[in-house]
């Protein structure tokens, strides 16, 4: 018989995004890169760049087969001010998710939020 | 019998930054324009400036899916760095980034572009 192309319509359960587990790796790259640091002008660019490659490295090795990742990193200085985030999203839910966390110390806060999206 | 130009065809497929910018400012500007700072609006005038952008790049019914962030923070001459790293196909995703302010808040938003 001939053979049938196939097609990847859904990931597999193993392969799928798993927040939980981006959420770990977010978590342990941050606390290592940035506790004890204090908000510096000069570093802050070259810092918050190599965070969002690092912990895109790290997320791309867990293994996410055919995903697309986002990675956003954002970190701000505290001195009062009000902020506000959000994110919105149009894509499948069935497939495609995202993953955050929050750190904070005394001079800085940093929110990572990490997305896949699954590419058909 | 259905036909595509291949020109046309690739316009389709890839994420055009400037069409993604214009959508952004005019969003942030109708939405934001004027205002000052006010906590209690902020996230009121976050989600519509999303919504507005989502529902504007969907408008241009391109097989795409989209990401859309938005933050808005006070002046108080406090600093705050974005940085985006992307794992996908750079011939057709993309991603821009608008920065606005006026004179009591930063507002920045990023879209992400990702076709399916």
């Amino acid at each position: 018989m001939e053979e049938t192309d196939t097609y990847h319509i859904r990931p597999n359960h193993q392969d799928k995004f798993k927040p939980a587990v981006v959420k770990e790796c977010v978590r342990e790259i941050v606390r290592e890169r940035l506790s004890g640091l204090r908000y510096d002008p000069e570093e802050v660019p070259e810092l918050s760049r190599s965070l969002a490659d690092c912990i895109k490295d790290k997320v791309k090795s867990a293994g996410f087969d055919r995903y697309k990742l986002v990675v956003q990193v954002v970190i701000g200085e505290q001195r009062g001010q009000g902020v506000t985030m959000s994110s919105r999203c149009f894509w499948d839910a069935d497939t495609d998710s995202y993953a955050e966390d929050v750190f904070m110390n005394d001079s800085l806060f940093c929110r990572v939020s990490v997305f896949g999206s699954y590419y058909y | 019998m259905d036909y595509y130009e291949t020109e046309e065809d690739s316009a389709l497929t890839t994420f055009n930054v400037e069409e993604a910018k214009e959508i952004i400012r005019s969003a942030v500007e109708g939405v934001v324009g004027g205002n000052v700072y006010q906590h209690s609006r902020v996230k009121q005038w976050n989600s519509s400036v999303i919504e507005q952008c989502l529902s504007q790049l969907n408008k241009l019914g391109k097989p795409f899916k989209y990401i859309v962030n938005c933050i808005i923070m006070q002046k108080t001459g406090a600093g705050l760095q974005t940085a985006c790293a992307c794992f996908w196909d750079n011939s057709t995703d993309g991603c821009c980034a608008v920065k606005w302010e006026n004179e009591s808040m930063h507002c920045i938003v990023n879209v992400f572009g990702m076709a399916i």
